[in-house]
């Protein structure tokens, strides 16, 4: 689906240092999206970042997201905080989710600061109980109308003033067959993931986690719609090396993060590199290689 | 094709000028070419280098044999770290060993900020000196690379040049890339100079070039 245009309607501060940013479509109504999902935000400075979706699904005339202003930024959250202006026209792709909501008799959200917009739309679509952990209140978005909204059902955790939640204590009380959701900085994912059983836990990350690869290898991948051979050498990605041959592959975080580079792949043993866990014949060309010397692509 | 274009071997002579007399033919500058100096960078000039995808960056050894390089990468490459210290990466292909080499004799540096469209250019002079500070390196990875070093500009002025040149020069108008068709391609004065087939050498300068993003 191609990329849609929108218009910057509001930045507003809600929380220290982070701001919530509302686009308004600028033509037709905004492609559909479920609790979970992801948009490219396509920057005027040319950078592209990945923000999750944090307004009404139900509004099809606007998205919102909301930026925490990262004190090294690599120039995303520094230009929404320092730049954008209201009536900016914006390209966003169409929602992606990597964090959809699988039927489960319960639920249980761990969020670790910004990490919170996922479970905004995800709170309504469920009964789910939500841990918010973040350093302290003035950082923490939503928290307060959280607390209206669903009562119980949230606890705030702010470190500075309550310490750091015993997950241990939480998973040991777990009803079976509970999935928790986790979104948030690698401390809090990490930890979720080393805490609660692996087939129940859903995670969605800021970063990739750090990995260890097979080494490089050069490998080639013939392209089954124009019927062409791409030679990718070890030291280029294959997104890189389609692109020097011509292939325009839409790509976001070229960390195998957001999936916006997806491929379809028809034959061959792809070496998945990415976080999102690629379905079976996927592939994200950003990140992922070849296991063995060839693979066919629908390109 | 062939560019047969004559050039004159040396031998030059003109008069040289004084300085004192240069002055007094040319008057002091006015305001409207240099626009308030300021040794802060103010939200205009943050917004503007913001926006910046290319700089120029001269440099000078201790002799003062002086050197200018061209800078690009998406706009913002350059950060603002405060209001009075910037920050330009090194990247591969960019390599700034001319400059440290002047920068580590002579720490004068200035530079000359362009956004594409723009006439006005902002104007950076001050010292600067190399780093490898992590939490500067940080700020300026991009996909393909985290750069190993730095340049910190310590600002001394700021200023925004009036748009007189660039509006004279038309160098925003469409029309004016048709001087590119004029001027051989790096591949046909490559093989004009050392033989081969200057397409082939265009297309592995090309090659090079992708590979440095």
């Amino acid at each position: 689906m191609p990329a849609q245009q929108t218009v910057v309607e509001r930045i507003d501060p809600i929380a220290e240092g982070v701001v919530s940013l509302v686009l308004r479509a600028a033509e037709g109504p905004l492609a559909a999206w479920s609790p979970g999902s992801h948009i490219d935000l396509a920057l005027p400075n040319w950078l592209t970042r990945q923000y999750s979706l944090c307004g009404d699904p139900a509004d099809r005339t606007r998205y919102r997201v909301a930026v925490r202003h990262e004190r090294l930024s690599r120039g995303g959250s520094e230009y929404v905080h320092r730049f954008l202006r209201p009536g900016r026209p914006l390209f966003v792709s169409p929602p992606r989710n990597h964090f959809p909501l699988i039927d489960a008799p319960a639920y249980l959200f761990v969020a670790g600061g910004i990490g919170i917009t996922p479970f905004l739309s995800m709170m309504d679509a469920t009964s789910a109980s939500l841990l918010y952990v973040g350093r302290t209140l003035a950082t923490m978005p939503f928290a307060g109308q959280l607390r209206a909204r669903y009562g119980d059902r949230v606890r705030i955790v702010a470190t500075e003033r309550d310490g750091r939640p015993d997950l241990r204590q939480l998973a040991a009380g777990l009803a079976p067959g509970t999935l928790v959701y986790c979104c948030g900085p690698a401390a809090l994912t990490d930890e979720v993931q080393a805490v609660f059983p692996a087939d129940q836990v859903r995670l969605e990350r800021f970063r990739p986690q750090p990995k260890e690869h097979l080494p490089n290898t050069a490998f080639e991948v013939l392209c089954a719609r124009s019927e062409r051979t791409v030679r990718v050498p070890a030291e280029r990605s294959l997104l890189d090396a389609l692109a020097d041959e011509g292939y325009q592959v839409a790509s976001g975080c070229r960390e195998g993060v957001c999936g916006g580079c997806e491929l379809r792949v028809l034959a061959g043993e792809p070496e998945h590199r990415d976080d999102i866990g690629a379905p079976a014949g996927r592939m994200y060309a950003c990140v992922s290689r070849a296991l063995g010397p060839r693979l066919v692509l629908d390109l | 094709m062939s560019w047969e274009n004559e050039v004159i071997s040396g031998g030059t002579l003109a008069r040289r000028v004084d300085p004192g007399e240069v002055r007094a033919r040319l008057g002091e500058p006015t305001e409207r070419t240099r626009m308030k100096k300021s040794d802060r960078i103010d939200k205009y000039v943050h917004r503007f280098i913001a926006h910046s995808p290319f700089l120029t960056m001269a440099t000078a050894d201790a002799a003062g044999n002086a050197d200018c390089t061209p800078r690009g990468d998406y706009p913002g490459f350059a950060k603002v770290l405060d209001d009075r210290t910037l920050a330009i990466p090194d990247r591969p292909g960019n390599k700034l060993a001319d400059s440290f080499g002047n920068l580590a004799e002579n720490d004068g540096i200035g530079l000359l900020f362009l956004v594409p469209g723009v006439v006005e250019t902002v104007r950076v002079n001050g010292r600067a000196y190399c780093t490898d500070e992590p939490d500067v390196l940080i700020r300026m990875r991009t996909e393909a690379s985290t750069p190993e070093l730095a340049i910190v500009v310590e600002v001394a002025e700021v200023y925004f040049h009036c748009g007189r040149a660039l509006l004279r020069s038309r160098l925003w108008d469409a029309a004016s890339q048709d001087l590119a068709a004029e001027i051989p391609s790096m591949g046909e004065m490559v093989a004009e100079m050392l033989g081969g087939d200057s397409e082939a050498i265009e297309r592995q300068l090309r090659a090079g070039y992708r590979e440095l993003f």
